[in-house]
C-alpha cells in the first residue's frame, strides 16, 4: 500500500519544504520508492532545495492540461534513484487546479511508489485544500512559537474534519538553550496544546540553511555531527513504524550542576 | 454570597463593550442539529433566515464534518439519515458533499425533507426519497428555540476544540477535551469542559446570568457569562484545579470546585438554569 502523506503547517516558513526534502531523501536512502509532490503552486521551491531546478521540463499543470504524460513530468534524482519529484508551476495556470485534479493525479502516481510526500503551501486557502485532497495522513510542522502553534492547531482541526489521520507532529527549529532559559516553548508545551502524536523534534541547525543553499538536502551525505540530520533520519524511521529513541537535545555545555538541577526539577 | 470569601479568586472584570455582545438582536450563528430519534438520525440544517449572510456553505459543511467526527462513537453503523433542509437551496453537488460526510461515518442519507422545489428536484435526481413540505412562513421561525427560554438538549462533544472552531448551542454544552486558544464556545446554558479551557467560553448567551462555566483547568483567554466579560489573571496560579466561574453582583468570579459544595449559593447555581430558584 502506498502511503500518501501531506506535510503542512498553517504558518509559512516553519520548515515544510525542508522536512519534505530531507524525509524524502532519507526514505529513498532506506530503499523505498518515493515521489515528492510540490503542492506549493505559485511559489514552488522544492525543486530548488533538492537541487533539481535545472532539470524541470514539465510540471503538474502540463500534466493536467494533457500537454504531457505524468511520467514525462517526473524528475528523477540522479544521486538517489529511488526519489522522484513532481514539480509545481509558477505561472498563472496554477489557479485552475482543483482538489479533484490533485486526487486524480496522485491516484495515477501512487501505485509505482511506496511513499508520496506532498509539500503543502502555507495558509488554509485553495492551495492547502489542493495539497490535502489526496492525502491519507499528515505531518504537521511547527516551530515552538505561539503563532505557529496556533496555526498548526487550526490546520489539525481542518484535517480532522477531512478525515485525514493520523496527523503527527514535528517540532522544528528547537533551541534547547532558549527552552532551558524559559525563553522558548518546550516540546511538552507544544504537544500539550496540539494533542497529537509527536514524531520528531528537529533542532535549529545552521547546516540546514547552508545545505538548502547548495541544493543538497542535509541528509544526502552522511553528516554524523549534524543533530538536525539525525533528527530527520529518526523521523523517517519512526514513519516506517520503527521505535527510535529521541535525541538528547539538552544543552551541550551544561555542566554537572545544570544536569543535577534538571534531575531534581523533573 | 460573600464577595470576599477566600474561596473565590477575584479576576479582572469589566462591563462588556463588545458591540457583538451588546446588541441582543444579533443572533448566534445557528447550528446544524443532529438528533437520534428511534434509530433514525435527523440532520437539521438552519433555515436561510437563521443563517447569517457571512456564513458560507463551506462553514456549514465543515461544521457538519466536525460534529459527525466528534460523535463518532455514537453513530450506529448504517443508520438511516433524514435531512431536514427547510427552505435551504441545495444543489446536486452540495447534496453529494453532505452524503460524503455522512458516509465517512457510515451513515446513509435516505430522505430529504425540503420546502424548496429546486432542492426537491436535485434530491430526487440524485436518488433520494423526497418529502416536500409546505413553504415556511418567513416571519415565523421554524423552531421556537429563540422565542422561549427553554433550552435545547445538551450537546456532548468528545473533541479538542481547536483554534478557529466555534461551537454554538442553544443549551448546555459538555466538552470532553481541551478548548485551545482561538477556540470558542457559546452556550445558552452552562459550559462544562472536562479538560483545559484556554480559549473563550461564553455561557448564558446572550443574557442569562445564572449560567456557569466549569473546567478542570481554567486558563481562558476570556470568560463571558451573559453580558459580562472577564479575563484570567495575568499570573496563572501555581497549580491548577477544577474551577467554576459564575456571576456575582461584583462581576464574574471563579471558585474552586471543591469549595462549591460548602457554598449554599453555588449549590443552587449548580442546578440547571431552568430548575434554579429565581
Ligand atoms: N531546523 C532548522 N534549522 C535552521 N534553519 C531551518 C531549519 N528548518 C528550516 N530552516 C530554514 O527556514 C527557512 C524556511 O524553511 P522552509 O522553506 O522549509 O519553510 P516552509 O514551511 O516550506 O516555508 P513556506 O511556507 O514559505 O513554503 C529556510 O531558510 C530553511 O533553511
Ligand atoms: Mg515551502
Amino acid at each position: 500500500m502506498t502511503r500518501i502523506i501531506v506535510i503542512t503547517s498553517g504558518k509559512g516558513g516553519v520548515g515544510k519544504t525542508t522536512v519534505t526534502a530531507n524525509l524524502g531523501m532519507t526514505l529513498a536512502k532506506m530503499g523505498h520508492r518515493v515521489a515528492l509532490v510540490d503542492g506549493d503552486f505559485g511559489l514552488r521551491n522544492l525543486d530548488l532545495l533538492l537541487g533539481l531546478e535545472n532539470r524541470v521540463v514539465y510540471t503538474a499543470v502540463e500534466v493536467l492540461a494533457g500537454e504531457c504524460r505524468l511520467d514525462q513530468a517526473l524528475v528523477r534524482d540522479k544521486r538517489q534513484p529511488g526519489l522522484v519529484l513532481l514539480p509545481a508551476t509558477q505561472n498563472r495556470k496554477a489557479e485552475m487546479i482543483t482538489p479533484n485534479h490533485m486526487k486524480w493525479m496522485i491516484g495515477e502516481l501512487a501505485p509505482q511508489f511506496d511513499f508520496v510526500l506532498i509539500d503543502s503551501p502555507a495558509g488554509i486557502e485553495m492551495g492547502f485544500k489542493n495539497a490535502i485532497a489526496a492525502a491519507q495522513e499528515a505531518l504537521i510542522v511547527t516551530t515552538p512559537e505561539i503563532s505557529a502553534v496556533r496555526d498548526a492547531d487550526r490546520v489539525i482541526g481542518l484535517l480532522e474534519a477531512s478525515n485525514i489521520s493520523p496527523a503527527r507532529l514535528i517540532v522544528n527549529r528547537l533551541r534547547p538553550a532558549m527552552v532551558e532559559a524559559s525563553e522558548m516553548m518546550s516540546v511538552e508545551d507544544v504537544s500539550e496544546i496540539l494533542a497529537i502524536q509527536l514524531i520528531g523534534v528537529v533542532p535549529e541547525d545552521e547546516r540546514v540553511i547552508t545545505s538548502t543553499n547548495r541544493g543538497e538536502p542535509l541528509v544526502l551525505e552522511n553528516n554524523p555531527n549534524s543533530r538536525a540530520a539525525k533528527a530527520f533520519e529518526n523521523i523517517a524511521h519512526r514513519l516506517c513504524g520503527e521505535k527510535t529513541p529521541y535525541l538528547d537535545l539538552s544543552v551541550d555545555r551544561g555542566n554537572i550542576l545544570t544536569r543535577l538541577r534538571k534531575i531534581f526539577t523533573k | 454570597m460573600n464577595a470576599d470569601s477566600p474561596s473565590t479568586l477575584p479576576i479582572n472584570d469589566q462591563e462588556t463593550t463588545d458591540p457583538i455582545l451588546a446588541t441582543p438582536a444579533q443572533q448566534p450563528k445557528l447550528q446544524i442539529r443532529l438528533k437520534n430519534e428511534d434509530g433514525v438520525v435527523k440532520l437539521i440544517l438552519p433555515t436561510e433566515a437563521e443563517t447569517p449572510a457571512s456564513a458560507s456553505w463551506n462553514d456549514l459543511l465543515e461544521q457538519l464534518q466536525q460534529r459527525l467526527q466528534a460523535n463518532i462513537r455514537f453513530w450506529q453503523p448504517l443508520a438511516v439519515v433524514h435531512l431536514i433542509a427547510y427552505d435551504r437551496l441545495l444543489d446536486a453537488r452540495q447534496l453529494q458533499a453532505i452524503n460524503d460526510a455522512l458516509s465517512d461515518v457510515s451513515l446513509q442519507l435516505q430522505i430529504v425533507v425540503t420546502s424548496r422545489r429546486q432542492t426537491a428536484v436535485a434530491a430526487a435526481t440524485a436518488g433520494y426519497s423526497v418529502t416536500q413540505q409546505l413553504a415556511i412562513d418567513p416571519l415565523v421561525p421554524p423552531s421556537n428555540a429563540n422565542l422561549t427560554p427553554l433550552l435545547a438538549e445538551p450537546i456532548y462533544l468528545q473533541m479538542t476544540v481547536r483554534s478557529g472552531m466555534d461551537i454554538r448551542h442553544q443549551g448546555n454544552v459538555i466538552i470532553m477535551g481541551d478548548v485551545n486558544p482561538g477556540g470558542e464556545i457559546f452556550a445558552a446554558g452552562d459550559i462544562i469542559i472536562w479538560g483545559r479551557l484556554r480559549g473563550i467560553a461564553h455561557a448564558g448567551y446572550p443574557n442569562n446570568p445564572q449560567c456557569l462555566i466549569m473546567a478542570l483547568q481554567m486558563e481562558p483567554t476570556q470568560l463571558r457569562i451573559a453580558d459580562r466579560v472577564a479575563r484570567a489573571p495575568e499570573t496563572p496560579p501555581p497549580q491548577f484545579e477544577p474551577e467554576i466561574a459564575y456571576i456575582t453582583p461584583q462581576g464574574i468570579r471563579i471558585a474552586r470546585a471543591v469549595d462549591m459544595k460548602t457554598t449554599p449559593y453555588l449549590r443552587e447555581l449548580a442546578l440547571p438554569p431552568s430548575l434554579r430558584p429565581d
